[in-house]
């Protein structure tokens, strides 16, 4: 097993296959998987064999608190440099239509004119305590109440055994990664630099960096 | 008097009733006679792989038609893994049928490239054109679809589902004469700009007999109420853009409008879902039969409260954000599913982004008695609960798996997940198309190869361990039409070993396999029905003989060889020297 620190992909079973293939040099790459393994020899998953992959070369990403470890791949031939592809590593796989792929990425229709239509903005939302993050489109709001009234919706199911009283803070980071505490700035503002946000208990607020 | 000497006109009249291409075939083996009549005789005809026979000799032996069905690309061409430009083109028989079809009605085309010149000559050639279906097509523009707009005049239905469509401006819709009366079926779903709105409507207006109208995301949810007051007779409805801002006077309206539509049956659409306003659609809940929520960014407790409305529902399509939680509260109310397709809100993510787990679907199998056709993306399985879901649906007929993550193991026991999917097939005796995910040895195969007997369809990836997985499916699944596999080390051996087989199939996609290249050109020499074609975009593949083959798609054929390949396709035929280029 060996772990890949360069841009080339290891490819034991064709050595001058050289497609040229590599790594995006966009920052997902910092974060996602790592290709190694021929067929076969690799068949439980096992924590202990997997290491963080440390390829940092650009501005913090929303995975990067929650990368786990490697995910191996049989072969290395169909790695895809279309940046239109978007996150997908091996082409073909998983097995989405690239329309829907694109309107999932990117929250529209491919073909999509802009005219009168919202920009979808999707940012990562995670509660403090909460394993699952979930994903919001933030144009679909156009206050901070609606916001808060959504989220407390969707996280509502997670507070089961949570002492009735408990208050929440809503914490975004922005463009320039600064914790910043929602309903400071204006709606407008917040939205044109959210870049995720975090829902910390009160009292939490004050240990963040 | 014996049955064969029945006057033509009375076995004409018999054979009428008969309208499986199957049972057709197999009457037109009966006798000679039987064959010339049955030929004369045949309305439809259904050419699953275009490169299979060529437009003529259909034409030829099937004189009468009125409705042809032509797919293209292989499946996984929807998946990124044919290049631009690899064939499927359908103006070769739009061109043929012209002359040899004039009264042709009916055209339904998958995964083929469509040009504005084929749609032209369409709506130029063929008077009595009335079914123009294009599925996850391409190539063509609104141009094309201004032709068969203006000139089609008895149209009945224009359904461009899921295809890629260039969209210059110009206003096709409105190339529909004020004498287009006809229409009963228009989707326009895929559309990427906006239509004519006023068009639109007139349209609509105009054609009392509209049942099925999918609208593109450009439509706002504003002026979804006006045009459903205007077709209330409306059956099968795909909404615009389903959000606005909240106005309770645009919520009245739309819930007005809904309720008014009594025969709805069937809802999708849903972009942009802001949830406020799905309680609009409560009215026709209680009929809904097919409801596709797909693209709808909604939250599991908003879903749930519109999925516990629908007790009719036969076919639901959803993201994961429904959750287990969700497919619970869809297992308790609708005990008439049919067929279940959850797809993935986060394909690429390295963690669940929400909760949905192989229970969701265990309790949909529990819950549902006529669940029969099921796609499901989520991120863990078990053997356990793989055979708790074959157990409770022997009657499975489609069970497509994917988990996300290639190779996942059973996550109770770390072990392969050979042994639930082969109690699917064990149990499941009618299925006919299955597809696999997670991690597989050769075992799962030889599950396959003794119990998937009914099998048409098998789609592999990232599973196996020799050549004996690929062995035991093609010796054993002895109905199987289709095979497509993606990086599993299957070789030259169980494909040479099974030669003969492919001739019984359809067609047989591998990439990024262990297939050399003289393996394909001693299939392709051996077996001259088969036209056996590889990709590869990088070169000519005899200049490495000693890679493996990157893509590989071996289809029967009476034709030979195509002469539309382009560059980086090689039929490796024996005279693969004298292709034209």
């Amino acid at each position: 097993m060996e772990l890949q620190l360069g841009l080339a992909l290891p490819n034991h079973n064709n050595p001058s296959a050289g497609n040229g293939v590599g790594f995006k040099s966009r920052k997902d790459a910092a974060n996602k998987r790592s290709f190694q393994e021929a067929f076969g020899n690799y068949k439980i998953r096992d924590e202990l064999q997997m290491m963080p992959l440390l390829l940092w070369s650009g501005p913090p990403d929303e995975e990067d608190d929650d990368r786990k470890g490697q995910k191996k791949r049989n072969s290395c031939n169909n790695i895809n440099k279309n940046e239109e592809e978007g996150e997908e590593l091996v082409v073909g796989w998983p097995p989405i239509q690239s329309w829907r792929k694109k309107l999932l990425l990117h929250g529209q229709h491919p073909q999509q004119g802009q005219v009168g239509r919202r920009v979808s903005k999707f940012v990562k939302v995670k509660m403090e305590g909460v394993g699952i993050a979930r994903k919001i489109n933030l144009s679909l709001y156009n206050s901070f109440e609606t916001l808060a009234n959504s989220l407390i919706h969707m996280f509502a199911t997670y507070q089961k055994s949570e002492k009735r009283g408990v208050r929440y803070t809503l914490t975004y980071q922005d463009k320039e990664g600064d914790w910043l505490i929602a309903g400071d700035v204006p709606w407008q503002t917040f939205i044109e630099s959210v870049q995720r946000l975090e829902i910390l208990r009160c009292g939490a607020v004050e240990s963040r960096p | 008097m014996s049955y064969s000497s029945l006057p033509e006109d009375v076995l004409e009249h018999v054979f009428s009733f008969v309208q499986s291409d199957k049972d057709r075939n197999v009457i037109s083996l009966v006798c000679k006679s039987w064959y010339e009549i049955e030929r004369w005789c045949r309305r439809r005809i259904f050419v699953g792989n275009c490169y299979a026979v060529s437009p003529r000799m259909a034409i030829r032996r099937f004189p009468e038609v009125r409705s042809v069905e032509l797919k293209g690309k292989p499946h996984f061409a929807d998946f990124n893994l044919v290049p631009e430009g690899w064939g499927g083109y359908v103006y070769p028989w739009i061109r043929a049928m012209a002359g040899g079809y004039p009264w042709l009605e009916e055209l339904k085309l998958k995964r083929m490239v469509v040009t504005d010149e084929s749609l032209e000559l369409i709506a130029k050639s063929l008077k009595n054109f009335k079914v123009l279906v294009l599925s996850s097509c391409e190539g063509f523009s609104t141009h094309g679809l201004a032709a068969i707009a203006a000139d089609c005049k008895n149209l009945k239905e224009l359904d461009l589902w899921e295809s890629d469509v260039e969209d210059p401006s110009g206003n096709w819709l409105s190339k529909f004469p004020d004498t287009c009366t006809s229409l009963v079926s228009l989707n326009i779903a895929c559309l990427g700009s906006e239509v004519s709105f006023s068009a639109l409507e007139r349209l609509v207006v105009r054609c009392p007999n509209l049942r099925t109208l999918r609208l593109n995301r450009a439509v706002p949810l504003e002026k979804l109420a006006h045009l459903l007051r205007q077709a209330p007779q409306l059956v099968e409805l795909g909404t615009g853009t389903y959000s606005a801002d909240l106005r309770p006077d645009i919520f009245s309206n739309l819930a007005g409008a809904f309720s008014g539509c009594k025969e709805l049956k069937s809802l999708s659409g849903f972009w942009d879902v802001v949830p406020a306003y799905l309680p609009a659609v409560y009215s026709v809940c209680s009929g809904l039969t097919t409801l596709n929520l797909s693209y709808a960014t909604i939250q599991s407790p908003d879903l749930i409260k519109l999925v516990s409305q629908c007790p009719k529902l036969q076919c639901l399509w959803v993201l994961d954000y429904i959750e287990d939680s969700g497919l619970e509260a869809l297992a308790a109310t609708c005990k008439d599913l049919r067929e279940l397709r959850v797809f993935p809100s986060e394909p690429f993510g390295d963690e669940p982004n929400v909760s949905l787990t192989e229970q969701g679907l265990v309790l949909v199998s529990e819950g549902c008695p006529k669940l029969e056709s099921v796609l499901y993306f989520c991120r863990r399985m078990s053997n356990d609960a793989l055979v708790t879901i074959a157990k409770n649906r022997p009657s499975m007929i489609r069970f497509r798996l994917c988990i996300i993550d290639p190779q996942t193991p059973d996550y109770l026991t770390l072990e392969p997940l050979d042994v639930g999917f082969g109690a699917i097939v064990q149990h499941c005796k009618d299925l006919r198309r299955l597809s696999l995910s997670g991690l597989l040895t050769d075992r799962v195969f030889e599950y396959i190869g003794t119990y998937a007997k009914k099998l048409e369809m098998l789609s592999v990836a990232f599973a196996g361990e020799s050549d004996l997985g690929l062995h035991h499916v093609l010796s054993g699944c002895d109905s199987l039409r289709k095979l497509e596999i993606m990086d599993c080390p299957f070789g030259d051996k169980a494909l040479l070993a099974n030669a003969a087989k492919l001739e019984t199939m359809r067609s047989l996609w591998m990439s990024s396999c262990s297939v050399s290249f003289e393996a394909c050109k001693l299939l392709g020499q051996k077996m001259p029905r088969l036209n056996v074609e590889v990709i590869d975009e990088s070169g000519p593949p005899d200049s490495r003989p000693e890679l493996p083959v990157k893509k590989l798609y071996i289809y029967r054929t009476v034709t030979g060889r195509r002469i539309d390949m382009p560059g980086f396709v090689w039929n490796v035929g024996e005279d693969s020297a004298l292709r034209l280029s």
